[in-house]
């Protein structure tokens, strides 16, 4: 058997390498040095990163041949030029990251791509529509959620996360003066925070939570199939959404040709299930999602940022079956 | 089966979607969850949120009370009328 195993780690134990504490100390220096400045000094870190972190490749290289193979496009396999553009790429993002943070990537930079009109339900919450949820991805900058309470207009846009920063975040986010977006601690689903969460529903105010990374300690996990390969995703956000019976939109923000585009697209009218069938209704749910991940892949084939292993945990060897299928 | 039983077996029977089920089938003490009813955790959520709102009553997360009033549909009837009592005082 090969160290391989032994290797992979779940995404939370990563802390988001270069991620959240990056961030935090880049934002200390950007501040004081200023982007030009500093650029040369996180691509290093990204170089240093690229070459110490041999998981981190293979993951990459696992993605990038899936979505070639899923997609038919050969252009697309990996090599060693295009895992290290990815991680670029994943600098860039960072510095883009702090732009949007610090209010430098205005509205008006960005493309909107929004065939369903969520936009103008957004805006409709403002005269007393109920609150709808967001499913968004790590694909691209999820940080544009940012950007997202801008284009709101005043609509408070909660940001559900695992993270256990959200004081530091929300402290982060006051200082850069945006009272509409909040970031709240989720750890389970208990009937305060559910009840909290239709509130601000009833108020009008949305909620946003990613659909794409499994919690460390929530069982609540469902495996759909992901590029041609099954992958787990959570339960959670289907759970809330259909206990809060509202309808969901599934938001990503992707770079094409330098410029910034948000995906809004509707997803589910009102998230409701059959008892009996929730179950397969989730599953049916996240399969949809999943697809729609897929495609969008392809928008941005570069700027899928989980170095972690993500068909890790699907792969793990059943007792019955041999691991000989790749 | 007093009235406010009556109204929450009817609640349940409504929030899960409960077919073929009337209030007759879900006597005072019949336990909802496991070998009852049958309710699971998240049924649990969702009759919470029900209750929450149709009684204007905060339920407590994750206490062991609020699991034990959660118990029969006669334990939840005694809960509400409790909230309601304290909050009318």
């Amino acid at each position: 058997m090969s160290a391989q195993g032994l290797q992979e780690r779940h995404w939370s134990t990563h802390k988001e390498r270069g991620s959240f504490v990056l961030m935090w100390l880049t934002a200390l220096s950007v501040r004081v040095f200023g982007r030009r400045l500093l650029a040369p000094v996180l691509y290093l870190i990204v170089l240093y990163f690229f070459a110490s972190a041999r998981a981190a490749r293979r993951n990459i290289r696992q993605y990038q041949s899936y979505l070639a193979e899923w997609s038919g496009k050969p252009t697309l396999q990996p090599t060693l030029g295009s895992v290290f553009k990815q991680f670029i790429a994943f600098a860039d993002n960072l510095l883009d990251r702090l732009d949007v943070w610090r209010g430098r990537l205005r509205y008006e930079q960005v493309q909107l791509v929004d065939p369903s009109g969520v936009r103008s339900r957004l805006l409709r919450s403002r005269q007393g529509g109920r609150g709808e949820m967001l499913v968004v991805t790590h694909l691209g900058n999820p940080d544009v959620c940012r950007a997202m309470a801008e284009l709101s207009e005043q609509v408070p846009l909660n940001v559900l996360v695992h993270n256990r920063h959200v004081a530091q975040f929300n402290r982060l986010l006051g200082e850069a003066g945006d009272r509409s977006m909040r970031l709240i601690q989720v750890s389970e689903l208990d009937t305060a925070m559910m009840m909290d969460l239709s509130q601000r529903l009833e108020r009008g105010e949305w909620l946003a939570i990613a659909g794409d990374r499994v919690p460390l300690n929530d069982g609540r996990r469902v495996t759909v199939d992901f590029l041609g390969h099954a992958a787990a995703f959570p339960q959670g956000p289907w759970l809330m959404a259909g206990l809060l019976r509202c309808p969901v939109n599934l938001l990503c923000c992707l770079k094409v040709e330098g410029r910034y585009r948000i995906y809004l697209d509707g997803f589910l009218d009102q998230a409701q299930w059959e008892r009996g069938r929730r179950d397969a209704t989730i599953r049916d749910w996240v399969g949809r999602y999943a697809e729609h991940l897929a495609q969008q892949c392809l928008i941005a084939p570069q700027q899928w940022f989980n170095f972690y292993a993500y068909w890790q945990s699907a792969e793990r060897p059943e007792p019955k079956e041999a691991a000989d299928a790749h | 089966m007093n009235a406010l039983q009556q109204d929450i077996a009817q609640l349940i029977i409504d929030t899960l979607n409960l077919e073929d089920v009337t209030v007759d089938d879900i006597p005072p003490d019949l336990p909802l969850f496991g070998e009852g009813l049958g309710l699971d955790s998240v049924d649990a959520l969702e009759l919470a949120l029900a209750l929450q709102k149709r009684y204007d009553i905060r339920i407590a997360s994750d206490s062991k009370d609020a699991r034990q009033h959660f118990t029969t549909v006669a334990t939840l009837a005694a809960f509400v009328q409790a909230q309601q009592d304290a909050c009318a005082s």
